[in-house]
């Protein structure tokens, strides 16, 4: 591994496990806290130094002292003493308006969630109508009607807090019903109690740990706000509320008088939050299902990039637009480190040429459109290579030039229009805009060569669909919006991530076609990177086969259906559905793709190969002219009698 | 947009439907007989009898609603149980005070948790991102009654910069009117900021990894038009939820800031209310926060359509 | 098909009610306009079409998730249409179902063993541990071993979910099972293993298959007959070999017609004869008459206004296209009769 990148990876490692000690520092803390105040409500009567109502008028509003640590109020009574005992009141409170919430909103909501109709309708007009009323009204409405005090605020508090735990369990019941494994559960013929007590409630349980602590931090600020405004704890009783009721009436004499209840709430709240925080992203995480996610073994030795074997350039032609080499990329791992995703990737593509970009998921093909634009996004970086564009290196460029370089020279389309698309916008606003910007085109002179783009894709009444929204326009319209917006600044070079893979078949040909035609017209060089060799066929001029992180094989189109050379192209065609006419068995690849960071060493394709060597063991280097291969075993009779 | 406000204020009716029964049900939900409160227990039958009858408590109960609510709907609410005095007279001359109090406070919570979720999302993980975070969990822990304490010892009692109580109306003074409504606005709107904070700062990392926003940025256009014109359209649509709910939780939070700051809203009206059982002045409250609240959620239909072209009527 | 069918259906109509706008009026959206279909007992029928041509809603309503709006499903003796999707224990242990998405069909807080052994909990009275050794057995006929019972699905790469559900699919034995897009998220290497396990696992257990596909090139490899939907109509149906080497119906023509294949010189070929006759672009609203009509390159005056019948077709099956009549017509020389009309 050169210097460089086992710096960086370094770094990666110890930035992650940064954040997971702090995590665990904070957690520490705050369940330090909980835990401190659970024992003070507990021991009260045994902390507490004195008596928390017994009032000594001589020793009123006195500052802090040896004998009386937080001071004394306005009556006397010692601070802290009353500040341990509104422990107990603040633990009282909290369970039991919890408790009263949970209790009333989880059935109900389970219920109505899963039952629907009118039910359900019914019940969230009323929910409505008690969370359009402030949450402090609600409770005042519900105290005047049982009366003031402790346990008949927490009822109120309990009753108001219920409508958040009734539409959590509502909300997770109606998702989890539309997901498949419960529509297969219905398949199976399991009973509606059966598909709601062991299928979904399940998964309502890590969002319902979390809505509690969130709940228990909001009944906490509620009832001291209550106590504050005396419709809660009465007194003379001590509650953290009532305290500061106190301190507010004598905030000129004493005003440390606010200060001990007031860190005390914060601290509480806090802590509750915090951990309710944690809880939420180990669930994210997937630590709370109590299964400890596999880390994938890593086995991967990353190429001497510079190796003279391996960085064989690809010849060099004169009309070439875009030509990588030895482009290596490498992402940040959940684990911490880095992971290396592309690497020794070379490839050249002339002007008015398609190069095909084909291999199946996690081959990386997608991040070498990405890294020829600069945007591999968080987490990923290119480590070593070239990539240069009429005759730039874009390695080089400063984030302002690339940006330059973005949209006039280079362009892309991605794989699913409805969300290539911005859905705020008109299509016609988002291509007028690119021109605006790019091309410095007046409001008027941007919108009318919109509309010859818009029709020049081959939409009909272009003026018209200029004004539709992204939604309103079918998966092939919309594709050809992104195209017309990708070739609106004419540039040299149009990468065309899998354009056609989310549409039908019908549509896909037509968006192959139009394709065709403008690179007849534009004269731009496509690369365009698909999963399907089929495809790759029918729009190609040469093609590149991606597997784990390299390019295993590079032929003109003709030459490589007729004769692939490297096992794995060879495994592939064979695998498409259209290949044979034979009943199954169908042939297959034994195996499945490795994931980055476990690739074999050697031959990434090795433990899939049936041609497997001892040689293979080694690095492979991608060999050839005109036509590359990398495979020790290339041209080998044995391995050209197998096809 | 026009059709877009008509939809929506038909589908608050079933709303308003369900919250005046429920209002108005806070008469018979009452373990005392009203008229009971009125004179006391050392009435006789027959004033008993008058007051029940003034009440209107003897006719069934849904012809006394169908009447309730004729009058609500003229703006009649009836009149307290202690005093002569017209519920309505009462809160609406109360009510520009706590409003003036609310919106102050929602513009700072909505102008503060913008600046702060957006600087963090722009920067995940960095020390800005951290900060923000971290200040908006302490921001949802203080409770503003006690945040405004604070602020009066420091800015009012110490610094003598404001005041420490009392409210001034716009109209007699804007200047001092602006005095009056900084400090409780800044203790209000602390909870309400940090939470709009954490919502723009999700909403914003997640669009920021779209494919539109992706496709923006391939197509060369700059960093600051992506972020400001592509992402922050997007991200204000779950915003605008949240600033809705905020505001509501704002009105609620404003009666118990109201005590703080010795001013005289609706907050000491309700309070007084509760401890009286004053039903009438009760029921005139939550009515004209409900319609408070209806009228925000209003607004926020009419922007959530404009932000968001999926949510007009087609 | 001489013998009594397992799975029949007539006439069947599938209907979404949308609520439009505020209004309490519901709009009716009909996903499934009418079809009719059979299944025998061990047959694999592929149903063939694009996104929105009502192939799934077809499987839903076989399977009793969406209530049939008209007509009939007849499973064996019983008529399950009537039953809305209340089916009975009996209906429901037979037929099972295999979903496209690996990633959602599976429980994430159940373990495999817990996911493959829940119909044999529902509808069996066996111990748990008669449960835990026919769910171990079940995972070794999907080439998955016992060690993984106690594992939960996120530990699983796609093809290995997706083998987890067949092996959950065939627990009960059944006589049916709808496969909607088995393979179609899976990689291409390992779409293939599925592929071979369906249709290896039919060989040995004869089960029927409703195998749902957007592919034909795919379906036609496993199935005996092929069905091709177009907007919520049946548009041709008959052997596999047939369809796909002498399709009926201009949209089943078109279909085939737009599939990629791994020939690049006869796809020159096709790009070549496209240009020539550029394809006809209309929206794809309904329209009365025949639905293929507005796109239809050989479309004739009578198919803008009467809906084709399904005229039987040389080798098998048949094409609701009026083409397929006049062709029908043609055929039997020997009969004046048909060529005076």
């Amino acid at each position: 591994m050169s210097v460089q990148s086992a710096s960086a990876s370094d770094r990666g490692a110890r930035s992650g496990s940064r954040r997971r000690a702090s995590a665990q520092a904070v957690t520490v803390a705050a369940v330090a806290v909980l835990s401190l105040l659970v024992i003070a409500a507990v021991a009260a009567p045994w902390i507490a130094p004195y008596d928390p109502l017994h009032q000594s008028l001589g020793a009123a509003l006195q500052g802090p002292s040896t004998a009386h640590w937080l001071g004394t109020d306005d009556l006397g009574r010692d601070v802290l003493s009353r500040l341990v005992y509104g422990c107990r009141i603040a633990v009282i409170a909290a369970a039991e308006a919890t408790s009263i919430a949970v209790v009333l909103g989880v059935p109900l909501g389970l219920f109505v969630g899963y039952r629907g109709g009118w039910w359900d309708w019914a019940v969230m007009r009323l929910v409505e109508a008690v969370v359009s009323i402030p949450g402090i009204m609600v409770a005042i409405v519900i105290i005047a009607i049982l009366g003031t005090g402790l346990h008949r605020a927490m009822i109120a508090l309990g009753i108001l807090f219920s409508t958040s735990f009734l539409r959590l369990a509502r909300g997770v019941v109606l998702t989890e019903r539309e997901e498949v494994y419960v529509k297969l559960a219905r398949v199976v013929g399991a009973s509606d109690r059966r598909i709601l007590l062991r299928h979904i409630f399940p998964n309502i349980a890590p969002p319902l740990i979390v809505q509690v602590t969130l709940t228990v931090g909001a009944v906490l600020l509620a009832e001291a706000g209550l106590s504050f405004i005396g419709l809660g704890v009465q007194p003379p009783d001590a509650s953290w509320g009532t305290m500061l009721n106190t301190a507010a009436s004598y905030m000129e004499l004493n005003w440390f008088l606010a200060i001990p209840p007031g860190i005390a709430i914060v601290a509480t709240v806090l802590s509750i939050n915090l951990l309710g925080d944690v809880i939420r992203d180990s669930i994210g995480r997937g630590v709370a299902v109590g299964v400890k996610p596999t880390t994938p073994v890593a086995r991967f030795e990353a190429a001497a990039p510079a190796s003279p074997e391996s960085a064989a350039p690809p010849p060099r032609r004169d009309d070439d637009v875009l030509r990588i080499e030895g482009l290596q990329v490498v992402v940040s791992a959940k684990e911490g480190g880095e992971v290396p995703v592309i690497t020794d990737l070379s490839l050249a593509i002339a002007r008015g040429e398609t190069l095909g970009l084909v291999g199946e998921s996690g081959s990386g093909k997608t991040l070498t459109g990405l890294s020829i634009l600069g945007l591999i996004g968080a987490g990923g970086r290119s480590t070593h290579g070239t990539i240069t564009l009429n005759g730039t290196e874009l390695r080089a460029l400063t984030e302002r030039q690339r940006e330059q370089v973005r949209g006039n020279a280079v362009a892309m389309v991605f794989q699913d229009p409805t969300t290539s698309l911005n859905p705020a916008f008109t299509v016609g606003n988002q291509i007028a805009e690119v021109l605006r910007a790019k091309k410095g085109l007046s409001r008027k002179a941007a919108w009318a060569r919109t509309i010859e783009l818009i029709d020049r894709v081959g939409i009909p009444r272009p003026a018209e669909r200029a004004r539709a929204y992204p939604h309103e326009l079918s998966g092939g319209m919309a594709q050809r919006v992104a195209i017309a917006r990708a070739l609106s600044c004419n540039p040299a070079l149009l990468i065309a991530d899998e354009p056609t893979t989310a549409l039908d078949v019908t549509v896909q040909q037509e968006i192959l076609d139009l394709f065709r035609d403008l690179q007849d017209e534009f004269g731009m060089a496509i690369l365009f990177v698909t999963h399907d060799l089929a495809v790759a066929a029918d729009i190609c001029d040469r093609i590149a086969v991606m597997y784990a992180g390299e390019i295993v094989e590079v032929a003109p189109v003709d030459t490589l259906f007729a004769t692939p050379r490297h096992p794995y192209t060879r495994g592939l065609l064979s695998a498409m559905p259209h290949a044979s006419d034979r009943d199954p068995p169908l042939p297959t690849i034994r195996g499945t793709v490795p994931r980055p960071g476990s690739w074999p060493r050697g031959c990434r394709f090795s433990d899939r190969c049936g041609f497997r060597t001892d040689a293979c063991g080694q690095r492979v280097p991608l060999t050839g002219t005109g036509r590359l291969v990398r495979c020790l075993r290339a041209g080998d009779p044995e391995l050209e009698a197998g096809r | 947009m026009l059709r877009l406000v008509v939809q929506r204020l038909l589908a608050l009716v079933p709303l308003l439907f369900i919250v005046s029964v429920l209002t108005f049900s806070l008469t018979s939900l009452l373990p005392d007989d009203p008229a009971d409160l009125i004179i006391g227990q050392w009435g006789t039958e027959q004033q008993f009898e008058m007051v029940r009858e003034r009440l209107g408590l003897n006719e069934p109960l849904v012809p006394r609603y169908v009447h309730w609510l004729e009058r609500a709907l003229h703006g009649d609410l009836g009149t307290s149980f202690f005093n002569s005095v017209e519920v309505s007279d009462a809160v609406m001359q109360r009510l520009p005070v706590t409003l003036s109090l609310t919106a102050v406070s929602a513009l700072i919570a909505l102008l503060v948790g913008l600046a702060a979720g957006i600087a963090a999302a722009l920067r995940p993980r960095s020390w800005t991102d951290r900060l923000a975070t971290f200040g908006a969990t302490i921001g949802q822990a203080i409770p503003n009654f006690w945040f405004g304490i604070l602020l009066v010892a420091v800015f009012a009692v110490t610094l003598r910069w404001f005041p420490a109580t009392g409210f001034t109306p716009l109209s007699s003074s804007p200047w001092e009117w602006l005095r009056s409504v900084t400090l409780p606005a800044i203790a209000l709107g602390l909870a309400s900021s940090a939470a709009i904070a954490r919502q723009v700062r999700s909403a914003m990392v997640g669009v920021l990894q779209q494919d539109y926003i992706r496709a923006a940025r391939a197509q060369g256009l700059s960093r600051r038009r992506v972020i400001f014109k592509h992402a922050l359209t997007n991200a204000l649509v779950p915003v605008v939820a949240v600033l809705s709910f905020q505001i509501t939780v704002l009105l609620g939070g404003a009666l118990i800031v109201e005590q703080v700051f010795a001013i005289n809203g609706l907050g000491t009206l309700a309070i007084t209310a509760v401890r009286r059982q004053d039903i009438p002045m009760i029921q005139g409250l939550v009515l004209v926060m409900v319609v408070l609240v209806v009228i925000v959620q209003l607004a926020t239909d009419v922007v959530y359509g404009f932000l968001n072209p999926k949510a007009r009527p087609s | 098909m001489s013998d009594s069918p397992l799975l029949e259906i007539r006439d069947l109509w599938v209907t979404y009610w949308q609520r439009s706008g505020l209004t309490l009026r519901r709009r009716p959206f009909h996903a499934v306009k009418g079809a009719t279909l059979s299944i025998a007992p061990g047959e694999t029928l592929g149903l063939v079409g694009e996104s929105g041509s009502g192939k799934s809603s077809i499987a839903n309503a076989v399977l009793g998730l969406v209530p049939a709006a008209s007509g009939s499903i007849r499973f064996g003796d019983a008529e399950l249409s009537a039953m809305k999707t209340r089916y009975p224990a009996a209906a429901r242990r037979q037929i099972q179902a295999v979903f496209q998405d690996p990633f959602s069909s599976l429980n994430p807080s159940m373990t495999v063993g817990d996911i493959v052994a829940e119909p044999l909990r529902v509808h069996t009275g066996m111990s748990r541990e008669e449960r835990r050794a026919r769910a171990a057995e079940l995972l070794k006929l999907v080439s998955l071993s016992e060690e993984h019972l106690g594992r939960h699905p996120h530990q699983f790469s796609g093809g290995q979910r997706q083998r987890v559900a067949i092996a959950a699919a065939l627990a009960l034995q059944p006589r049916l099972i709808v496969l909607d897009e088995p393979a179609s998220a899976l990689d291409v290497s390992t779409q293939n293993q599925i592929i071979n396990l369906l249709y290896e696992r039919r060989d040995a257990l004869g089960i029927a298959y409703l195998l749902i596909a957007h592919d034909l090139a795919l379906v036609h490899h496993i199935s005996d007959r092929i069905a091709v939907m177009y907007l919520g109509h049946i548009v041709e149906q008959g052997p596999a070999g047939r369809v796909y080497s002498a399709p009926a119906h201009p949209y089943t023509r078109a279909l085939l017609e737009a599939v990629p294949l791994l020939d690049p010189a006869r796809q020159r070929a096709r790009r070549a004869a496209r240009k020539a006759a550029p394809a006809v672009e209309a929206p794809r609203d309904a329209v009365s008459g025949c639905p293929y009509s507005n796109r239809c390159p050989s479309v004739m005056a009578r198919c803008r206004s009467a809906m084709p019948a399904a005229f039987p077709v040389e080798g098998g099956g048949t094409a609701s296209c009026f083409l397929a009549e006049d062709r029908g017509r043609a055929r039997p020389a020997g009969e004046p009769a048909s060529l005076a009309s």
